[in-house]
């Protein structure tokens, strides 16, 4: 050492100060508080409301919308808040089986402070159909938190927002413009509304309510009816120049085949996909020849053996089984399910939407994978 | 009932490497995670065709093969290294206040920051060369002061590291005081301050010094698929070495022994009691002493009550549609500070209002190739030293995430010159509530206790004996001896597993 550091004049000072860092340390902790520690903290409990986590829900009525589509209404003890656009997923035992589905929240930010929040449901598969013909008022179910990122980021948005909407699809924006209606969001609204006829229009009521008092406009567009006030045909880049111009940005949420139409015209609008949101889709089942797999999942300190469809993904497998394992986007992209592969083979439906690391260490999303091969999974338990 | 020699309670950085210590040590471990992933902040997360970093700006101390740093040296040992594809970070930092007119740019090295900093501050040379000389010292006291488990010997340490002592009572600003640093310099030097995030009157010197030279003796480092690889190259040791791992899975009671108030047991969030005499807590002794044990000893509230929760985190990530080159984003890490003066600098980082300091970082700069061709990704930090952001109200919640969001990226444009509002495809925002519900933290805290002179690292590590206060309980993480930041808590993840381990044979 090149110079010696002394910060008084007797070095022998700052040596008898660094020995009393114990004992100053040991001092204050004596004297501190003897009050008991929190049990909780602000931040935390408002973390409880932004995120509520999974919880209890009542439905409490039930709307016919369409032949096909109905809203479903929940109360439940805890007052939440969720962005415009957000799903939730809705789960309750459906015979054996496990079951849950997202869909997107419909409501306002004050239903939301009051517990309550709403589906719009077409009535398309087993879960649906559960709720078609079964559930009644008064019946318990789970929801989960608010969830995805389909909702306007005021930060990087454009000020004007083109919405696409295929038959249910209109659920997001529908909260999206009662959102704009009580001024939780500053935007203006285009929906082009997309259905087959006239009669298969949800919400076309509350839509037409909304879009009175300005910044929401509403073009219902029919594919297999030619009606006055209706557009005819499907929603492409022709519809979408006669009811924009400038900057906006597109919010897409429908079937895939709309958004595999769309992803080519809004390519030749020239549209970057800093403009484009799309909902992603569940994953649903796969065209290829049934086979039986024998699937051998681990939760917790037990170990399950299930059979396991070449044309179902693993999450359904698991769920057919009535497991109790984690599912929340069913589009492979949330990463919940997020699960450690110990053998076997496997396809993911659509883009692989895992981290690096987890194809690197074997990590997959069960809801967006389907078996090719006898399976071992170690899948983390349902919270 | 299972029984188990030992349970870590919390997969972050300390509680994994606990784990793998406890295994090597022979022990049969159960690592218990609430979340489903492991890591901690140390993760990942996907966003469009992004992946971000969820924490890591650059882990320090790791160096090369053959410049190895501790970190490498201990991932060398738990036999993780390997298991990882690492690449460097090319320079220090860019540290930008308007107001005062700075804007330095400093390397890796410590010759080539010395010299960088005589042609920032002409006559700077031999104070900020005595500040190295210290911080080596510091760094020898330190590794001495581990090799012989916390138990030195007076008379080496003032033989060896009479400078260490001297200096090791005073803060950052008494030192440089005493070195006659001229200001502008200090200015420069003082930029890392945030990573750790005391004010300079209020950080030790000892903790300080111990992170720069660290950073210019062996550079930084990141995994190239993100903090996450890092994370799971660790579970995957603790599975090879035998070890059980269960996620989503959350302590909720530690168990005592009423014969002497020690561990007995530990209670999982489904009711699954699990028998052990030994827990790593990666996690807040608030959490653990306030709500998951009963009978906890009055001294341990007192102490406990004494500490100060050091900064809660907020986070914007960003993925961009151009390059880093197309919008004038120059360099890898970026320290924007209102003001130099730290004190006053951390008072204004109180509200939400006030607050505009940032911690930057473009990891393209680094790693090119971490995002698609033609977009590049940035990650913006800050620290709020008060709870503002549990003062909200719920329904003005994603209002205010917009507002600092917003300032945040002004704020870059303004001092950099960069234009980056134009182009941004993906945004995520993290603040502290987020951090309190993904880790549980009191507050969203993520640094844990906070480095004041009185609780920094030189005291916290000379007590570590005494603070070991209830039989079979130790802590590994931001809470613990080493204080926050990747390193140290993988640092308290070896100390306490070994601890463990020691624990564990002394019984037989």
């Amino acid at each position: 050492m090149s110079f010696v550091f002394k910060k008084q004049v007797l070095g022998l000072l700052d040596l008898i100060r660094f020995k009393k860092l114990v004992p100053n340390r040991r001092e204050r902790f004596k004297n501190g508080s003897d009050s008991p520690l929190p049990k909780t903290y602000k931040v935390n409990e408002a973390a409880k409301i932004i995120h509520p986590g999974f919880r209890k829900a009542v439905l409490t009525e039930i709307r016919d919308e369409t032949a096909d589509t109905k809203t479903f209404f929940f109360r439940t003890d805890k007052p939440f808040v969720f962005k415009a656009g957000q799903y939730a997923t809705l789960g309750c035992k459906v015979g054996d089986s496990e079951v849950s589905r997202p869909y997107a929240i419909v409501g306002t930010a004050s239903d939301a402070l009051d517990g309550k929040l709403g589906f719009t449901v077409k009535k398309t598969g087993f879960f649906s159909g559960y709720l078609f013909d079964e559930a009644k008022v008064g019946d318990e179910f789970t929801v989960g938190d608010p969830s995805g990122e389909f909702y306007y980021e005021p930060v990087k948005d454009a000020g004007k927002v083109v919405a696409i909407a295929g038959g249910s699809g209109i659920a997001p924006f529908y909260t999206l413009a009662c959102a704009i209606a009580d001024g939780t969001e500053k935007l203006d609204l285009t929906i082009l509304y997309g259905a087959r006829t006239s009669a298969d229009f949800a919400l076309k009521k509350e839509l037409d309510a909304l879009a009175a008092i300005g910044k929401i406009k509403v073009v219902y567009v029919t594919s297999d009816e030619k009606k006055a006030g209706f557009e005819h045909g499907f929603i492409g880049r022709d519809l979408i120049t006669k009811y924009a111009d400038g900057d906006f940005t597109v919010m897409m949420c429908g079937p895939d085949a709309m958004y595999a139409f769309l992803d080519k015209e809004l390519a030749a609008l020239n549209i970057p996909l800093r403009r484009i949101k799309k909902e992603p889709n569940c994953v649903g089942t796969r065209d290829v020849a049934e086979k039986e797999y024998k699937l051998t999942v681990h939760i917790g300190f037990d170990t399950y053996e299930v059979p396991a469809k070449s044309t179902e993904t693993l999450l359904v497998a698991m769920e057919r089984a009535g497991l109790k394992v984690p599912s929340k986007c069913r589009a492979g992209g949330c990463g919940f399910c997020h699960s450690r592969l110990v053998s076997g083979e496997y396809s993911i439906a659509g883009a692989d939407k895992r981290r690096l690391a987890d194809l690197k260490f074997g990590y997959i999303h069960p809801c967006c994978s389907y078996p090719d091969s006898d399976m071992e999974l170690v899948v983390p338990k349902a919270k | 009932m299972r029984k188990y020699d030992a349970v870590v309670i919390g997969a972050g950085n300390g509680g994994l490497v606990a784990a793998i210590r406890l295994l090597q040590g022979g022990a049969k471990v159960l690592l218990v995670e609430k979340h489903n992933l492991p890591g901690g902040f140390a993760t990942s997360f996907r966003r469009g065709r992004f992946e971000f970093e969820a924490s890591l700006h650059e882990l320090n101390d790791f160096g090369t093969a053959d410049n190895a740093g501790d970190v490498r040296v201990l991932f060398d040992e738990l036999g993780v290294t390997d298991k990882i594809d690492w690449m460097e970070i090319p320079e220090a930092y860019r540290v930008i206040c308007t107001a005062e007119g700075l804007d330095a740019t400093m390397p890796f090295g410590v010759e080539a920051y010395i010299d960088k900093m005589e042609s920032y501050v002409p006559g700077s040379r031999e104070s900020v060369t005595k500040f190295f000389d210290l911080a080596e010292e510091v760094r020898l006291a330190q590794a001495y002061s581990s090799s012989v488990n916390g138990k030195t010997d007076s008379k080496v340490m003032m033989k060896e590291y009479g400078n260490f002592v001297r200096a090791g009572s005073y803060s950052v600003n008494e030192v440089l005081d005493v070195l006659k640093m001229p200001q502008k310099a200090r200015d420069i030097l003082g930029a890392y301050w945030c990573y750790l995030g005391a004010n300079l009157s209020d950080m030790s010197f000892v903790h300080y010094a111990s992170m720069v030279n660290r950073y210019m003796k062996r550079g930084a480092s990141m995994p190239k698929m993100r903090s996450h690889e890092i994370s799971l190259a660790l579970v995957d040791r603790i599975l090879e070495l035998g070890g059980d791992v269960l996620m989503n899975t959350e302590a909720v009671k530690i168990l005592t022994d009423e014969s002497d108030g020690g561990v007995a047991g530990v209670v999982l969030d489904d009711g699954t009691e699990i028998e052990t005499r030994h827990v790593v807590a990666n996690c807040a002794p608030h959490v653990v002493y306030g709500r998951m044990m009963d009978n906890v000893p009055e001294d341990v509230v007192k102490a406990t009550n004494t500490r100060k929760f050091a900064g809660r985190g907020f986070t914007m990530f960003l993925g961009l549609d151009k390059t880093a080159d197309e919008l004038g984003i120059e360099n890898h890490n970026y320290f924007i500070y209102d003001t130099s003066d730290t004190a006053k600098q951390y008072a204004l980082m109180r509200t939400i209002r006030d607050n505009s300091a940032q911690a930057t970082v473009c990891l393209n700069r680094a790693y090119p190739e971490c995002s698609p061709e033609g977009t590049c990704m940035m990650y913006f930090t800050t620290l709020y030293m008060a709870d503002d952001w549990g003062r909200l109200k719920p329904s003005d919640y994603f209002r205010a995430k917009d507002y600092v969001a917003n300032k945040m990226i002004d704020r870059f444009e303004k001092d950099t010159g960069a234009k980056i509002r134009g182009s941004i495809e993906e945004i995520s925002v993290a603040t502290p509530v987020t951090y309190a519900r993904y880790c549980g933290h009191p507050e969203g805290v993520i640094y844990g206790y906070e480095s004041q002179y009185w609780d920094g690292l030189m005291p916290r590590l000379l007590m570590m004996g005494e603070d070991y206060k209830v039989r079979g309980l130790r802590f590994a993480g931001g809470y613990s001896m080493r204080l926050s930041g990747y390193s140290s808590a993988y640092f308290s993840g070896d100390i306490s597993g070994r601890q463990t381990v020691g624990d564990i044979k002394k019984e037989g």
